[in-house]
């Protein structure tokens, strides 16, 4: 009896193992698929990077200088992708359009993060502060973006730093949003209350232990507005409203492409893959990010009830 | 007069394919329900007794995943031969079945009423508003206080036992034949379970509908039933009317199973009593009695070869090597007793 | 009333508060002074200083605010110095076009996302649902003003089936109308489909797995009443939440492309009043999506109620 006790004790003991360890494997694979997203993501935006930052001293032609004998050449062997409606080279607009897209695009989650964070952080620990800040974030939030961009761009003036400057404002309450509530669960936990009863100050406590919790969430957050900056930006320089010409961006390049749309395919089709490669890459690196920090938000839903 | 019995389920088997290959949760599994008859079908969660409940009404998910095999003879009607089509007249008109969780198991967004309603006008020629007044009708039947306002309420608006009186209600609507019953009272608090209990008994007595109870509680079934099916891991290992399974089982995991059941009368210092280890998983079966690794009587000749199902008395039937050992057992324990 | 709207509705006037002052304040942050813009670099000392006084430019920040903001709420939203005419009068001769276009745009959105939706999350895991995530997530890195310029190339272009630019009012005819609009507002609403269409199948997966999904199957229901009554209902309240926010990317995205249709609406009202600097209307045109946009998010809170009870009574 007691043999066979144990004997059934040691059987249900590999059991529990053999059940951990395909547990485990397919945890792996999961990290795995959600690394391969990310991968692909991150391989994109290399890529992308890379062409904006190497690309101007590969290509051989001025992005300003106009030809008007050699306008709107299709693609060939002299001008790759062809030239555009003021005999410009289209690879070189687009090679340098790529450093002010991404250009912007970059600063944008920058800025926004950072004082997306701080007003976060502060917000999420300050009831009362609380209260001003995030109805101005709900008031903001509640403009379309574009027109709240447009709007600021066009008092600003037509700069590419005050582009960068209006998308930032646009942006921050969507990183402050996060950061508070991610502020507002680290707070009740209690060491923070420990460290509060030892006397430690409150600046100590936000960006020594706080802060490090709410970065995971902001990156994530911060992928998706350099994203949506990009698109953004190139909205607004395609209406006139955005990056200055004859500098270009891929928004200029479409916004010059418009015109002559009939004529030129090349002038929307290139530019626009551009847009939306670089897009996508982001948004693929900021999923598999997020999957990775919160293996939950995206499995919840591949639960299945099985009895 | 052998009439023949209103369910008959023959070598049933249902696997399943999952992402870790095929399953089979019920492994040819046979029983029978009269007209009018109680059977309770017993095990603990994960033995097959849900999968065989709803393999009956055909509500697993029959597309990719799940595959029948064996026979569910409903009136002489295979069941599973029958298309969705002819399934869906059968379904709640002919065998209806009561759910667990009564709360999730109704609609949030429709009033009781006009779940109730629902089920009438799917399969009866009837107005929506006779359909309404035929529901009150029903709700008053199963024992809700003022059935008139309670039919335009929602289901968060009513307690447990209300919801699954509702629930009775629903399924009585068009006062099918069979009646399943899987877990109706594990849900509820335990006051509430003996009054739907008791309600249950009353509206087999009054409609005389064949019903089967699904339930871990061998407290319930022996209050309701009259015929036993015990399950474990996907088959039956002991079937016998109520008296004969509790005076004298014959299947060590079904005398497991008694022994784990709190008695009031019994010393309380002495532990309750628990079935050795865990109920392996599906795709991890056992090759010879299933219950072996747990079985305190199980040999060499368990661990090898599956003993058969037989009969060893008149309706009687057993799974075990040691049936015969342990009925001589307890015929001696309750000599001494 | 219902408690809970009142409630709602109060919580809205911070909110427009703080819209209205951000609002007010984008115009005076102008390096500058907008009179001196208006004008123009030829203007003297003294037509700068009588404009500043018409438009009230020389009282105080505070005191300007309260004078702008107690006309909005009369209804006045300012003159257009450009145009003559006042900025609700611009809006309104330019609505049409964009609310047609806006809601021409949700209706493709839904018809495409919802049945697509459906359709994946029946289908979980094959070809299907992999095509249409594949599509998704494509939908969501294309702005739709690219999507628009590519539609053109291709229908206007290539195939020249549809008009590629302007607009005729409803009253030239149904079809008329739908032909200058169907470009545009297939281009927006596919791409506000994406998003939608996501939201649509991971709403119903979840539904599918619920316990009363096969309760009323045990009862007997069809399978398309199981779907289309039983579970979508259940699942659009979160497909709703979706469809307010998109609002706002419907509104952005119309007022691009407007623009590259040539639609005469909202869109190309406030292009036109940045080019010429015209303070008041862009102030206005902002300041009246916005509350548009606010507004229908507030239907879409009522709209909850309608379709969930234990919203509904919750909140009462």
């Amino acid at each position: 009896m007691d043999a066979l006790g144990s004997n059934a004790k040691r059987l249900e003991l590999s059991q529990v193992k053999q059940t951990l360890k395909k547990e485990q494997r397919r945890l792996q694979l999961r990290r795995f698929l959600s690394n391969k997203l990310m991968l692909t993501g991150s391989i994109i935006i290399v890529l992308i990077t890379a062409f904006a930052l190497v690309g101007p001293y590969l290509v051989s032609y001025d992005p300003y200088e106009m030809d008007p004998v050699k306008r709107l050449q299709p693609p060939g062997a002299e001008h790759l992708l062809g030239t555009d409606n003021f005999g410009r080279d289209l690879l070189t607009r687009i090679v340098y359009g790529a450093r002010v897209s991404i250009g912007v695009g970059f600063s944008v989650a920058l800025i926004s993060a950072a004082a997306g964070m701080v007003i976060g952080l502060y917000s999420g620990y300050y009831r009362a502060l609380d209260q001003v800040l995030m109805r101005i974030c709900d008031g903001l939030m509640a403009i379309p973006g574009i027109l709240l961009a447009i709007a600021l761009v066009a008092a600003l003036g037509p700069m590419t730093e005050n582009v960068i400057i209006a998308l930032g404002i646009v942006f921050i309450p969507y990183v402050a949003r996060i950061v508070r509530s991610a502020t507002l669960v680290v707070r009740e936990e209690t060491y923070i209350e420990a460290m509060k009863a030892q006397g430690a100050s409150a600046a100590r406590i936000i960006w020594m232990h706080i802060a490090p919790n709410t970065l995971s969430p902001l990156v994530v957050q911060a992928t998706f507005i350099f994203a949506d900056a990009i698109i953004t930006e190139a909205a607004l320089s395609f209406l006139g409203a955005g990056v200055p010409t004859p500098d270009p961006s891929w928004g200029n390049i479409l916004y010059d492409g418009k015109l002559v749309i009939f004529k030129a395919w090349w002038m929307t089709v290139f530019p626009g893959i551009l847009i939306i490669l670089t897009v996508m890459g982001l948004n693929f690196a900021g999923d598999g990010i997020r999957d990775m920090v919160d293996p939950h938000s995206s499995l919840s839903f591949k639960r299945k009830k099985k009895k | 007069m052998t009439k023949p019995p209103l369910l008959e389920v023959n070598e049933l088997k249902v696997h399943f394919y999952t992402e870790r290959g095929r399953i089979t949760a019920v492994d040819g599994i046979s029983f029978h329900v009269n007209a009018g008859e109680i059977v309770g079908v017993v095990g603990e969660s994960g033995c097959g007794k849900s999968v065989t409940s709803q393999a009956i009404l055909r509500l697993l998910d029959e597309k990719d995943t799940v595959e029948y095999d064996g026979k569910i003879l409903f009136e002489g009607t295979d069941l599973l031969q029958l298309p969705e089509a002819g399934m869906q007249k059968i379904r709640g008109n002919e065998i209806s079945m009561i759910f667990q969780d009564p709360l999730s198991s109704l609609n949030p967004v429709f009033s009781i009423g006009s779940q109730i309603a629902e089920s009438l006008m799917l399969h009866q020629q009837i107005s929506k508003k006779a359909a309404f007044e035929k529901a009150i009708e029903l709700l008053r039947m199963t024992g809700i206080p003022a059935p008139e306002k309670r039919v335009h309420e929602y289901p968060h608006q009513l307690s447990g036992g209300m919801r699954q009186r509702a629930m009775i209600a629903m399924t009585l609507a068009c006062q099918p034949k069979l009646l399943i019953a899987d877990e109706p009272t594990t849900a509820l608090d335990v006051t509430i379970q003996a009054q739907i209990l008791d309600l249950m008994l009353e509206l087999n007595r009054e409609q005389g509908m064949g019903m089967i109870f699904i339930t871990h509680d061998l407290g319930v079934v022996a209050e309701l039933c009259s015929r036993v099916v015990v399950m474990y891991l996907g088959q039956i290992v002991e079937e016998a009317d109520v008296e004969t399974l509790f005076a004298q089982p014959r299947h060590p995991y079904t005398k497991g199973l008694m022994k784990s059941i709190p008695q009031m009368d019994s010393d309380r210092s002495q532990k309750l009593h628990v079935i050795e280890g865990m109920v392996p998983t599906l795709d991890n079966i056992p090759t010879g009695c299933r219950f072996a690794p747990r079985c305190p009587y199980a040999d060499y000749m368990c661990h090898e070869r599956p003993p058969a199902y037989e009969e060893h008395a008149a309706g009687h039937k057993v799974r075990c090597w040691h049936a015969e050992k342990i009925a001589q057992e307890e015929e001696e324990r309750s000599y001494v007793s | 009333m219902n408690l809970y709207l009142v409630k709602r509705i109060l919580a809205l006037i911070p909110v427009l508060f703080v819209v209205s002052v951000v609002i007010f304040l984008i115009i005076h942050i102008t390096p500058g002074d907008p009179a001196s813009v208006i004008l123009g670099e030829s203007a003297t000392a003294q037509d700068v200083e009588a404009l500043r006084q018409q438009l009230g430019l020389d009282l105080p920040i505070y005191q300007q605010y309260m004078n702008w903001i107690t006309d909005v709420l009369r209804g006045d939203l300012g003159e257009s110095y450009f145009m003559k005419e006042s900025v609700s009068e611009a809006i309104f001769s330019h609505l049409q076009p964009t609310l047609s276009l806006a809601i021409l745009a949700q209706i493709i959105a839904l018809l495409i996302a919802i049945p697509l939706g459906i359709t994946a999350a029946l289908r979980r895991g094959t070809a299907a649902d992999q095509t249409v995530m594949g599509f998704s997530l494509l939908g969501m890195a294309i702005p739709s003003f690219l999507l628009a310029l590519f539609l053109i190339l291709l229908v206007g272009v290539k195939l020249q089936w549809l008009p590629v630019a302007g607009y005729k009012p409803l009253e030239a005819g149904l079809w008329n109308h739908l032909k200058y609009l169907i470009l545009p507002a297939v281009s927006l609403g596919a791409i506000q489909s994406a998003l939608i269409t996501r939201m649509t199948r991971s709403s119903m997966l979840e539904v599918l797995n619920m316990n009363y999904m096969k309760a009323a199957r045990s009862k007997g229901v069809k399978e398309r009443q199981l779907i289309y009554k039983h579970a979508l209902r259940n699942a659009f309240l979160p497909i709703l939440t979706v469809i307010g926010q998109t609002f706002g990317g419907l509104v952005t995205g119309a007022v691009v492309t407007e623009t590259i249709f040539n639609i005469p609406g909202i869109g190309q009202l406030i292009i036109n009043s940045v080019e010429r600097r015209d303070y008041e209307v862009i102030q206005g045109v902002v300041l009246f999506v916005t509350c548009v946009y606010v507004f229908i998010n507030l239907i879409v809170d009522i709209l909850y109620g309608v379709i969930d009870p234990r919203v509904r009574l919750e909140r009462k």
